[in-house]
C-alpha cells in the first residue's frame, strides 16, 4: 500500500498532470496525421522524456501512445485515410456514416469506444500484469525462447497475399538483429572487424532509429509523390457531441467485450499490434450483428457497430501489450518497444525485480495509463473540431517537419556520446530509403520490425535454453510452457494459411 | 567586375586574418587561465546504461567531486558493446581533462576481448573500490555449501549451470575463472544482465549464479549464498554469514571475482591537470558522503592516485589475461 501512496504523490503532481495533458494533445495530433504513428510519435518524444522524472517523463510517452492510437481514427471516418495502421479497420463504417451525414456520431462513438477499450484493457494490466510477473520465474530462457516464436508467427498472418516476401523481410530483420555484438562469445559480428572494431558499427543497429526511419523518414519519402495533389476537403460541419444512446451501448456488450480481449490478447503477444486486433474485431463484429437480433445493425453498412469494435480493440492493444513488456521486458507491440527502451534508459529493468523491489513504478504506470486515457477522452470530444483541422495541414508543410523530427529523434535518443548518435542518424535515413524501396517493391515492412524487435531475444534465449541444457536441442519440447507457445505459434500459421486458401477460393468461385 | 572581386578578396583576407587572430588569442588565453575552466564543463563517461550498480556508484561520488571543483560536472551513459562504446566516445575526445572516463574490470575486459584499445590508451586518476562476488543459489537446491556445490559438479561434469551477467563483464569473467580453479566442472552460461540472470536463478532454470553483493541484498526473496570470493567476508549486515572462500575450504584458489572501479582520463592529458583531478576525486573519496555509500553498499576501498592506479590497472590485465586465454576470448 505504501507503493500505492508513493506512486499516487508522484502521479497527482501539477508536473505530471500537465506533461501528460501535453503528451495527449500531441499523441491525438500525430494520430490525426496520415502516416504518423504511434511509434514515431513516442519515439520522437523520448528524448524529452529522458530530461523529466519517471512518472512524468513516463506518463507523457504513454498518453502519446493512447493518443495516437485513438487519434487515428478522425481522418479515417471524415476523409476515408486512416491516421496510422490503427484505424485500418476503422475506415469502412467510418466513411459510410460520413457519407450518411452521421460523422459527429461516427467520431463521437470512437472517442467512446477508444475510451471504453483503453480502460477495460488497463483493467486487464492491472490484474494480470502482477499475475504474470508472479509467474516470470517460470519464464526461463526456452518459455521466453518459445514465446518470440508465437510473435514471429505472426509474420504469416500479417505478410497479406505476399508470403514469401513476408519471410523475407522477416528474414531481414532477423539479420539486423543479430548485427553488433555476440551475446555469448563477445566476438564482433560487422564486416571488416579490424576496420570498425572502434566505430559505433560494434553497438549494432539499434531499435529506435531503425523504428524512426522505417516508420517516419521512409513516410516521408512514400508522400512526396502525393505532394501534387490538392489537401484533403474535409466538409466541416457543425460538429456536435453525439453519442450512441445508452440502450445502443447495453446492445453492445458482446461486441465490446469481444473486441476488449482481442485487441488485449493480440497486444500481449510479443511483437503483434493493433493493426492485426482491429481487423480481427471487426470481423467477430460482422458475424456478431449478421442475425440482426438485439437491435444491432449489421456491421459493414456505416453503423455506430462498425465503428465500435475495432475502435474498442485498438485502445485494448494498449493495456495488452503493456502486460508482457512490463513482466517480462519483452514488448508487446512496436510502439511497447521504444516504450521498454525508454524504462531501460531511465535504469528500470522489467521482469520479476520490479514487481518485488518498485513496485511504486508499476503502480505509477497504472495511474498515468489511467490519466492519459482520461484525457484522451475529454480532450477529443471537446476538440475534436480542432483535431479535425488537422488534416487540411498541406503536405508541403508537414514532410519537412517530420523529416526533421524524425532526424532530431533519432540523434537525441542515443544518449550524449556524439558519435553514436551521427551513427544513430545515418541509421535512420538508411532505414527510410530501405523501407521506402521495400514498400515500393511491395514487401511488407511490419514483419522486418517484427524481425528486429524479437530478433535478438529469441537469439540470445534460444542459445542460453540449449546451453542450459547441455546442448540438448529438444529441451523446448521437455517444458510445458514452452510446448503451449510452440503450438500456439504453428496453430497461428496453420489457421493463416487455411484462411488464405479458403479466401483464395471465394475469389477464384467468385469469377466464375 | 574587376574591381568587385579584388574587393571580395580583400574582405575575405581580412576575414581570414581576424578569424586566425581570434583564434590565436583565445588559445592564448586558455594558456593563461587555471583549469579547470569554470565556463566549462566536465563530462563524466559512464559506458553503461543508468540505474546500474556501476552507474550508481559514480553518481555518488560525482556527488561529491562537484563540490570540489569550481564548474559543472554532469554524467553522461554511453552504454553498448560492453562498456566498449562508452569507452571509445572518450578516445575520441581531446585528452584536456574535460571528459572523464568511469573506468575500472569492465575496461580491462573489453580491451582484451579487442573491442577497445581502452586500457593501452587511458591514464588513471584515482583507483576507488573493489565490489567482490557473491556465488548463490536457489533456497530449493540441494547444495548447502560452497564445498557441496564444487563436490556435485566434480562428480558430473557440465550438470551444474553457473550463469553470468554477461561474457564480457567482471561476472563473466569470473565465473570463467572459477570454471578454470574447478577444473573445467561447470557449463558456465551468459546472460543479459544481473536481473535476467537472478530471475533464471531464482526461478530455478539456472542452478548457480555470480552477483555483486547489492543485487542479493535488494531481493525479499534473498537467493542461498553459498560464498563470498574475497578474502574477507562482506560488510553488509545480511551477508556477514556467508563464507569467504578460504573458509568454505579452498584457501589456494585464486579468482579475480569481483569488480573494481577508477576514474581515468585519455591518454596525454598534461600532468598538471591530471594533479588538480587527483586532489579533487580525492578528496570527494575521502567525504563522508561517499565513505558511507561505499560502507552501506559492502564496497571494500581500493584506494590509489595517479601512478598507482596505472600500475594497479596493469596487474589486473595480467590477472586476466590467462583466464580469458584459456576461455578462448584474448583477442589481443
Amino acid at each position: 500500500m505504501d507503493a500505492f501512496l508513493i506512486a499516487l504523490e508522484q502521479v497527482l503532481s501539477l508536473e505530471t498532470i500537465l506533461w501528460i495533458a501535453i503528451g495527449e494533445v500531441l499523441g491525438i495530433l500525430i494520430g490525426a496525421l496520415p502516416g504518423l504513428t504511434a511509434t514515431m510519435g513516442i519515439a520522437l518524444l523520448l528524448p524529452l522524456s529522458f530530461q523529466l522524472p519517471f512518472a512524468p517523463g513516463f506518463g507523457m510517452l504513454l498518453a502519446v501512445y493512447c493518443g495516437a492510437v485513438s487519434g487515428a481514427s478522425i481522418p479515417a471516418i471524415l476523409i476515408g485515410i486512416p491516421g496510422n495502421p490503427n484505424a485500418l479497420a476503422t475506415v469502412y463504417d467510418g466513411t459510410l456514416m460520413t457519407a450518411k451525414g452521421k460523422a459527429s456520431l461516427a467520431l463521437g462513438s470512437a472517442v467512446l469506444a477508444s475510451f471504453i477499450g483503453g480502460i477495460l484493457s488497463l483493467l486487464a494490466l492491472v490484474l494480470f500484469a502482477p499475475l504474470v510477473a508472479q509467474f516470470t520465474l517460470m519464464f526461463g530462457p526456452a518459455e521466453k525462447a518459445a514465446l518470440a516464436l508465437v510473435g514471429l508467427a505472426i509474420i504469416a498472418s500479417i505478410s497479406g497475399d505476399e508470403l514469401a516476401k513476408g519471410i523475407a523481410t522477416g528474414a531481414m530483420g532477423l539479420a539486423i538483429a543479430s548485427f553488433g555484438v555476440d551475446p555469448f562469445t563477445n566476438s564482433l559480428r560487422i564486416p571488416f572487424p579490424e576496420l570498425f572494431r572502434e566505430t559505433p558499427l560494434s553497438t549494432g543497429i539499434g531499435l529506435i532509429p531503425v523504428l524512426i526511419g522505417l516508420y517516419g523518414v521512409s513516410q516521408v519519402f512514400d508522400d512526396l509523390k502525393r505532394l501534387s495533389s490538392p489537401p484533403s476537403e474535409v466538409h466541416l460541419q457543425q460538429f456536435t457531441e453525439t453519442f450512441p444512446s445508452l440502450k445502443k451501448l447495453r446492445s453492445m456488450w458482446r461486441i465490446i467485450l469481444e473486441s476488449t480481449g482481442v485487441g488485449t490478447l493480440i497486444g500481449a503477444i510479443p511483437g503483434t499490434g493493433a493493426s492485426i486486433a482491429v481487423f480481427i474485431a471487426y470481423d467477430r463484429a460482422k458475424k456478431i450483428t449478421a442475425s440482426g437480433k438485439h437491435g444491432l445493425e449489421p456491421v459493414g453498412t456505416g453503423c455506430v457497430e462498425g465503428v465500435f469494435a475495432p475502435e474498442v480493440a485498438n485502445n485494448a492493444v494498449t493495456g495488452g501489450a503493456l502486460i508482457p513488456t512490463l513482466a517480462l521486458g519483452i514488448p508487446g507491440d512496436s510502439s511497447t518497444a521504444v516504450l521498454l527502451g525508454a524504462l531501460l534508459i531511465k535504469g528500470v529493468v522489467p521482469g520479476y525485480q520490479l514487481f518485488q523491489q518498485k513496485m511504486h513504478l508499476v503502480y505509477a504506470v497504472f495511474l498515468t495509463l489511467f490519466l492519459a486515457n482520461l484525457f484522451m477522452f475529454l480532450f477529443q470530444l471537446k476538440g475534436i473540431r480542432w483535431f479535425a483541422q488537422v488534416i487540411r495541414i498541406p503536405l508541403s508543410y508537414l514532410l519537412p517537419i517530420v523529416l526533421i523530427l524524425s532526424l532530431i529523434g533519432a540523434y537525441a535518443v542515443s544518449g550524449q556520446g556524439f558519435t553514436t548518435a551521427v551513427y544513430d542518424t545515418a541509421l535512420c535515413l538508411a532505414f527510410g530509403l530501405i523501407g521506402y524501396l521495400l514498400k515500393k517493391g511491395g514487401y511488407p515492412v511490419a514483419p522486418l520490425v517484427l524481425g528486429v524487435i524479437l530478433g535478438g531475444m529469441l537469439e540470445e534465449n534460444f542459445r542460453r535454453a540449449i546451453k542450459l541444457a547441455q546442448g540438448n536441442y529438444f529441451v523446448f519440447f521437455t517444458k510445458p510452457i514452452a510446448m503451449v507457445f510452440i503450438l500456439l505459434a504453428v496453430v497461428s500459421v496453420v489457421l493463416s494459411l487455411i484462411q488464405k486458401r479458403r479466401s483464395a477460393r471465394l475469389v477464384k468461385n467468385s469469377k466464375f | 567586375m574587376l574591381g568587385n572581386s579584388r574587393g571580395v578578396k580583400i574582405f575575405f583576407l581580412g576575414l581570414s586574418f581576424l578569424f586566425v587572430a581570434t583564434v590565436l588569442f583565445a588559445a592564448g588565453k586558455k594558456e593563461e587561465g587555471r583549469w579547470p575552466d569554470p565556463e566549462k564543463t566536465i563530462t563524466m563517461v559512464v559506458p553503461f546504461a543508468a540505474g546500474g550498480g556501476t552507474d550508481l556508484i559514480f553518481r555518488a561520488l560525482v556527488e561529491e567531486f562537484k563540490k570540489q571543483v569550481p564548474c559543472n560536472v554532469v554524467i553522461s551513459n554511453i552504454g553498448g558493446a560492453g562498456s566498449a562504446t562508452g569507452t571509445n566516445e572518450v578516445l575520441r575526445l581531446p585528452a584536456d581533462g574535460y571528459t572523464l572516463l568511469a573506468s575500472g574490470t569492465h575496461t580491462v575486459a573489453a580491451t582484451l576481448q579487442g573491442l577497445t584499445e581502452g586500457a593501452f590508451q587511458i591514464e588513471g586518476i584515482i583507483g576507488l573500490n573493489w565490489d567482490p562476488f557473491i556465488v548463490a543459489t536457489q533456497v530449493n537446491k540441494p547444495w548447502k555449501s560452497f564445498r557441496e556445490l564444487v563436490d556435485a559438479a566434480k562428480a558430473k561434469p557440465k550438470s551444474i549451470s553457473l550463469g553470468n551477467a554477461g561474457m564480457g563483464g567482471a561476472t563473466g569473467v569470473a565465473s570463467i575463472g572459477i570454471n578454470q580453479a574447478f577444473g573445467g566442472a561447470f557449463n558456465v552460461t551468459p546472460f543479459g544482465g544481473g536481473a535476467d540472470l537472478l530471475a533464471a536463478v531464482l526461478g530455478g532454470h539456472c542452478d548457480v549464479g555470480i552477483f555483486s553483493q547489492t543485487e542479493v541484498v535488494a531481493n525479499r526473496n534473498m537467493p542461498r549464498s553459498l560464498v563470498v570470493l574475497y578474502e574477507k567476508r562482506s560488510i553488509i549486515p545480511e551477508l556477514s554469514d556467508v563464507p569467504t572462500l578460504p573458509e568454505a575450504g579452498f584457501p589456494n584458489v585464486k579468482i579475480p571475482a569481483g569488480s573494481y572501479r577508477s576514474v581515468s582520463v585519455k591518454k596525454g592529458t598534461p600532468p598538471e591537470v591530471k594533479q588538480v583531478l587527483a586532489q579533487a576525486f580525492k578528496k570527494a573519496f575521502e567525504s563522508p558522503g561517499f565513505q558511507e555509500y561505499m560502507k552501506k553498499n559492502g564496497l571494500i576501498p581500493a584506494f590509489t592516485l595517479l601512478k598507482d592506479t596505472d600500475a594497479y590497472f596493469e596487474e589486473l590485465r595480467q590477472m586476466y589475461i590467462p583466464i580469458l586465454k584459456e576461455a578462448g576470448l584474448l583477442k589481443r
